[in-house]
């Protein structure tokens, strides 16, 4: 049986054991939901400005979030060690662990966009561009929750790590605010930010309009980040997987 | 199967910071054996056995497992070992059958294969009414022997248990034993460490003793009982029974006596003279001996003597 075919085992695994709880789908849910709705109430025409940038955090915060917690909690409980002891490849254990998180944020951006859609009439000018951007997103964060969860021992470590980045870019990545209205000195760190190019992804998709003039910036960007997040995390398993 | 030993390891050493954990350890377990690395808490066997299966990255040394080197080919070497850690830890949430299965799939099993696998394991460690228990809701025992079973579950060559009946109660420890008899018998190599020396005794062909990781002594358990030094050993029983403080006044050639279920375990300084002063007790106490032996060390006795020591006179025995 090859490396992919026991990725696919690992993901399954998980998504059998963590994200296909009936709780873990609620709360990705929940807050973004709840977050969009208010916004709605308060304003049903410019809600659709900040839905995409609502979407990306979603992705960030929960992707993130599960692969560091599956992670920490496996190498914690014992468990982790199973897959290091098997016979699988640091790249298989890193695919089967990424490809289940990614799938958990893209099921539930997925039915928080589909509500919006159904309930609130949200409408997809570009539904390819919109789905690559949650699939590269989700990939992306979840590789970067990957690379958190290795370097640290306890949960609450994990989050605080990563907390200590998330919270910065959702401020200057245009999830609120456009990047055409970030002061100049901000807009470097807004370039440096795979959110950006998430947000810029999921705005094409729903309005057909963004920042940059076509897909094509923000899609590489994408890619490039989540290159670089697999070898940051791929090299971070080498090292520190078993301590 | 290739004559290849299932282990090789040749000067391997592997330091943590300042703290040198293992030191140019050198041996062999020969194919089919069941091999006990013995060594008080901290000399070094829990490092040995993550270097071999490939857990953790040696300094220095040569480590062959199955033929080959398992930093270079760890997948190769993973797919013939099997590793029981010293605790537990398959899938609480998952069922027995299920950590059985899902670890089949991680060694590339194809579907019936692994079925079929977990149906014979739950079986042979008497778990067939367990399979749709969650690993979690089992007892400490069963889920020792559920952790035994998953290490099974792609017939591996060798396989490593690290304290294997820790924790088990006498019952549980004993059938624990006898599965491990039946699974070397079953052709597999096994490399066993304890904190239990009759166990390591009872169960194992050879013997190495690891302190402060270095190589104290290895070889068969009768070779390494013959090389501590000469213990001057009696053992004693009275009728009617005796309190240690009259006999220790009347025999000063015993050094120490414990008693030791209604039998007392004497250290002498000569045990001629022992014998005499003994006699000489029993008559004026007017206590009759009933039985007097001297025992032969054992392997208990062998590694505190290696411990007392205060570590290795470094010996191999080829």
């Amino acid at each position: 049986m090859s490396q992919w075919r026991r990725a696919l085992a690992i993901s399954w695994k998980d998504i059998e054991s963590y994200y296909g709880k009936p709780p873990l789908v609620t709360w990705g849910l929940l807050f973004p939901g709840v977050l969009l709705l208010s916004l709605y109430v308060k304003d049903p025409d410019t809600y659709l400005a900040i839905a995409p940038g609502v979407i990306a955090m979603t992705l960030l915060f929960g992707n993130t979030s599960m692969a560091a917690i599956v992670v920490t909690f496996e190498k914690r409980a014992g468990t982790f060690q199973r897959l290091l002891l098997a016979p699988l490849s640091m790249r298989t254990i890193i695919l089967g662990k990424a490809a289940s998180a990614s799938l958990y944020g893209i099921a539930t951006a997925l039915a928080l966009s589909l509500g919006l859609v159904f309930v609130l009439g949200m409408t997809l000018i570009n539904p390819l561009i919109f789905g690559i951007g949650l699939i590269l997103g989700a990939m992306c964060f979840s590789l970067l929750g990957l690379a958190a969860a290795v370097v640290v021992r306890e949960v609450f470590e994990a989050m605080t790590l990563m907390n200590f980045f998330r919270f910065p870019i959702l401020f200057i990545s245009g999830v609120f605010m456009p990047l055409s209205q970030l002061p100049p000195w901000l807009k470097p760190l807004a370039y440096a930010s795979p959110l950006t190019y998430v947000v810029e992804l999921l705005h094409l998709g729903v309005a057909g309009r963004s920042e940059f003039t076509g897909p094509v910036v923000p899609l590489l960007a994408t890619l490039l980040f989540l290159l670089a997040s697999w070898l940051l995390t791929e090299a971070l398993f080498r090292r520190r997987a078993w301590a | 199967m290739s004559a290849v030993a299932a282990i090789t390891v040749s000067g391997l050493s592997k330091s943590f910071g300042s703290l040198q954990a293992l030191h140019e350890v050198n041996f062999t377990v020969p194919r089919g054996e069941i091999f006990a690395y013995l060594g008080p808490n901290g000399a070094g066997k829990t490092t040995t056995i993550r270097i071999l299966a490939g857990l953790l990255q040696r300094d220095a040394g040569e480590v062959s497992v199955c033929g080959a080197d398992v930093a270079r080919e760890p997948v190769f070497v993973k797919e013939r070992i099997g590793v029981v850690p010293d605790e537990s830890n398959l899938y609480p949430e998952l069922t027995c059958r299920r950590n059985l299965e899902y670890l089949g799939e991680l060694y590339g099993l194809r579907r019936k294969v692994r079925t079929s696998k977990a149906t014979e394991l739950l079986s042979f460690f008497d778990l067939a009414d367990r399979g749709a228990t969650p690993f979690g809701a089992l007892s400490r025992g069963l889920k020792r022997r559920l952790t035994i079973a998953a290490a099974l579950v792609h017939d591996p060559e060798l396989v490593f248990l690290d304290e294997p009946t820790s924790g088990l109660d006498v019952p549980s420890a004993r059938a624990l034993r006898e599965l491990i008899r039946t699974i070397n018998l079953q052709g597999a190599t096994i490399f066993l460490t304890t904190h239990n020396l009759q166990e390591a005794e009872a169960l194992s062909q050879r013997v190495l003793i690891l302190i402060r990781g270095r190589v104290a002594a290895q070889g068969t358990p009768g070779e390494i009982r013959q090389r501590v030094r000469r213990l001057n050993l009696l053992e004693v029983s009275f009728s009617p029974e005796i309190e240690a403080g009259p006999l220790l006044k009347a025999c000063p050639a015993v050094l120490q006596a414990f008693p030791q279920n209604g039998v007392w375990r004497l250290e002498a300084a000569e045990v001629h003279a022992s014998l005499e002063q003994l006699v000489a007790f029993a008559a004026a106490a007017g206590v009759r001996i009933s039985a007097i032996s001297t025992p032969t060390a054992s392997l208990e006795d062998a590694f505190m003597s290696f411990l007392q020591e205060g570590g290795p006179e470094v010996e191999a025995v080829p």
